[in-house]
């Protein structure tokens, strides 16, 4: 819902947006080369009251699981990026979803990383 | 369970695709039972019910996202086979080299982040090898692991340029492919694997493929293990010397019947040769026992259900006429999975690279099975070998593409008929048998390679292949079950699993 709602809008030429589904570890070619890279997902563990929240790469693929498997999820990829990303890290951001969702939620998250790619966050915003 | 040296455990495995359970009976610290546990139900036969002729292309990739590329196959050539359709050799071509692309891929992650994540195990920690194992393995850290992740992550660029995406694309049709390469396409795929093969020899081999494929019994084996340093310390060369060192080549022998159901179609007129002369595949459809082989005959398949969760009679069905009806007793029954039983001529067999070795009649591999039979350090290290047979037919491929011919020939409607597609996904044997009826789907029958490898005992009773692989096992420590792990891990199970040691009222639960 997430990646129709962003690509049903015009977008900046220099943002391209993936529908990276359960890839996981494969996502991490579309992260080379980027500047800025922003991931919605849903999140568990990081507001216990539920909502839209932004993590920064390392807070949120702090829990990843340690052995890979082939279910490895998206904190696996950024666990391991800085070890295999052979050029400048882009900056990263995860907008999470946590909770139950609605429509309301999956706008408020489109509508914040869009402007996070356009415009970077603070994570003290 | 009288004998105080008696043990149930439960073992959910983690680092596999999905949902397993591995149940083990420890007497006198030995594996006497085991039962494979598929805690989760799939139906997605029933799905395709009612649909247009076309959808499995669209659905059935998106049944598993690490072998995404083999469904697509089968759905694509079980539509060929209803259709008529005669797919010209470009198509072929691309349909293989994407199969292959998730075949090295998929053996290497498999062999490097995920089966010698167990050699870090503290089980080991008193071994000779074992702090050269943890530069190696660590999680997220060891060197083995990070060059892994970098190599394999561009070897899919293949995929993505003949098929718009991986995982998950639907770029196959009936005739041939929906994509029209251009040469810029080809030679960046060129490039890629080129690149891949060039790491694969240095780092992974130590050796050239034509010094490996000079490998010819277990003498050879150990001769080039010796020969130099750079083989003895090659990844190969240490995964030999390790799973040596810790047991590897004891444990997990199995029911010894192997089964292909061969794969990558010979296109006309190409360079490319299999060991199997005979063979309109690269690598050969086959039954095996031990390493007698037998041809093929996919009517000799059936599926058993006694001990699954279905609703049937005791099954034994072909897929043509097999039902998918979700039937759960709880506890209060036999069955115990949601995994149907696979049979070949009413035996159960094991698939994978180590089968397609035999099949091929790989002069190696007939020898170590036929002297140390199979084993959980066979079955692993034909994986780990297996882009050495596929690489050159790679590298060939690629250049006998000819972006003047055609990716695909204008095929007859989809009339109403059956057909099945088989292939060889990177677990093994992958067999979709399709039936329009009305321009509908009518009968949508799957069978993975985890069904064949993990399946629950059949009507007879007789165990599936790791269940049996797993009966003898030495467990030294019920509490730290590793020597599970590598036995059903070198079949590389595609079902996720903590282990649960019951003992009594107490349940504990481990992760292996």
């Amino acid at each position: 819902m997430v990646y129709d709602l962003l690509v049903s809008n015009r977008l900046p030429g220099d943002i391209e947006v993936i529908d990276g589904g359960l890839a996981g570890l494969n996502l991490l070619r579309f992260i080379h080369g980027a500047d800025r890279v922003v991931f919605i997902d849903a999140v568990n563990g990081f507001r216990p009251s539920g909502g839209v929240i932004v993590l920064n790469a390392e807070d949120a693929s702090r829990h990843a699981d340690t052995i890979f498997g082939h279910s490895a999820g998206l904190a696996y990829c950024l666990r391991v990026l800085p070890e295999v990303h052979d050029s400048k890290l882009p900056e990263i951001f995860v907008v999470g979803i946590e909770g139950a969702t609605d429509p309301d939620k999956i706008l408020k998250a489109a509508e914040m990383s869009l402007k996070i790619a356009n415009q970077g966050y603070s994570l003290r915003d | 369970m009288n004998n105080p040296r008696t043990k149930i455990i439960n073992a959910p495995l983690n680092r596999v695709e999905g949902d397993l359970e591995i149940r083990v009976r420890l007497e006198d610290d030995r594996v006497s039972e085991a039962w494979s546990v598929g805690v989760m139900f799939r139906g997605i036969e029933n799905m395709l019910k009612n649909r247009g002729p076309l959808d499995g292309l669209v659905i059935t990739p998106r049944i598993c996202g690490i072998c995404s590329t083999a469904h697509l196959t089968a759905a694509a050539k079980a539509l060929d086979a209803i259709s008529g359709a005669k797919v010209p050799a470009n198509a072929i071509i691309v349909r293989n080299l994407a199969l292959m692309a998730e075949h090295v891929q998929s053996d290497m992650r498999h062999g490097f982040l995920m089966y010698t994540a167990d050699f870090v195990n503290s089980a080991y920690s008193k071994r000779p090898l074992y702090d050269e194992a943890v530069k190696r393995y660590e999680p997220f850290k060891g060197k083995t692991v990070i060059d892994v992740i970098k190599h394999t992550k561009e070897i899919l660029e293949t995929v993505a340029i003949f098929g718009g995406q991986w995982p998950h694309s639907s770029y196959m049709v009936p005739g041939g492919i929906a994509s029209n390469p251009n040469m810029n396409d080809i030679m960046q795929c060129k490039y890629l694997i080129d690149k891949f093969a060039s790491w694969y020899e240095k780092r992974i081999l130590g050796c050239s493929l034509q010094r490996w494929l000079n490998v010819q019994n277990g003498a050879d084996l150990d001769a080039w293990l010796d020969e130099s340093e750079s083989h003895h310390n090659s990844e190969l060369g240490f995964y030999i010397r390790y799973a040596r060192d810790i047991g590897l080549d004891k444990i997990g022998q199995g029911h010894a019947n192997f089964i292909s159901f061969g794969q990558l179609d010979m296109p006309e007129n190409s360079k490319v040769t299999g060991r199997s002369q005979n063979s309109h595949f690269l690598i050969p459809a086959g039954f095996a026992r031990n390493t007698e082989i037998e041809p093929f005959d996919q009517k000799k398949i059936s599926e058993h259900v006694a001990f699954s969760w279905y609703a049937d009679d005791k099954g034994g069905k072909h897929p043509f006429s097999g039902e998918t009806h979700p039937y759960a007793t709880g506890e209060e029954s036999e069955k115990y999975s949601w995994t149907k039983a696979p049979r070949y001529d009413g035996t159960p067999a094991e698939t994978g690279p180590l089968a397609e070795m035999i099949i091929s009649g790989h002069p190696l591999f007939t020898d170590l099975v036929n002297t140390m039979g199979p084993s959980a350090f066979v079955r692993e290290l034909a994986r780990l070998t297996r882009p050495a047979e596929l690489i050159p037919a790679m590298k060939q491929w690629i250049m006998e593409l000819d972006p003047q011919n055609k990716f695909y020939a204008h095929s007859p409607n989809i009339t109403d008929g059956e057909g099945f597609g088989l292939t060889q996904a990177s677990r093994g044997a992958l067999g979709h048998w399709v039936s329009i009826s009305d321009k509908k789907i009518a009968h949508y029958q799957i069978i993975t390679p985890t069904a064949w490898n993990g399946s629950p005992r059949d009507a007879d009773s007789i165990r599936g292949p790791w269940e049996e692989a797993l009966i003898h096992t030495p467990v030294k420590d019920s509490e730290n079950p590793v020597e599970i792990g590598h036995v059903v891990r070198s079949f590389d199970p595609c079902l996720v699993c903590a282990v649960h040691a019951i003992q009594g009222k107490k349940e504990n639960i481990w992760k292996i």
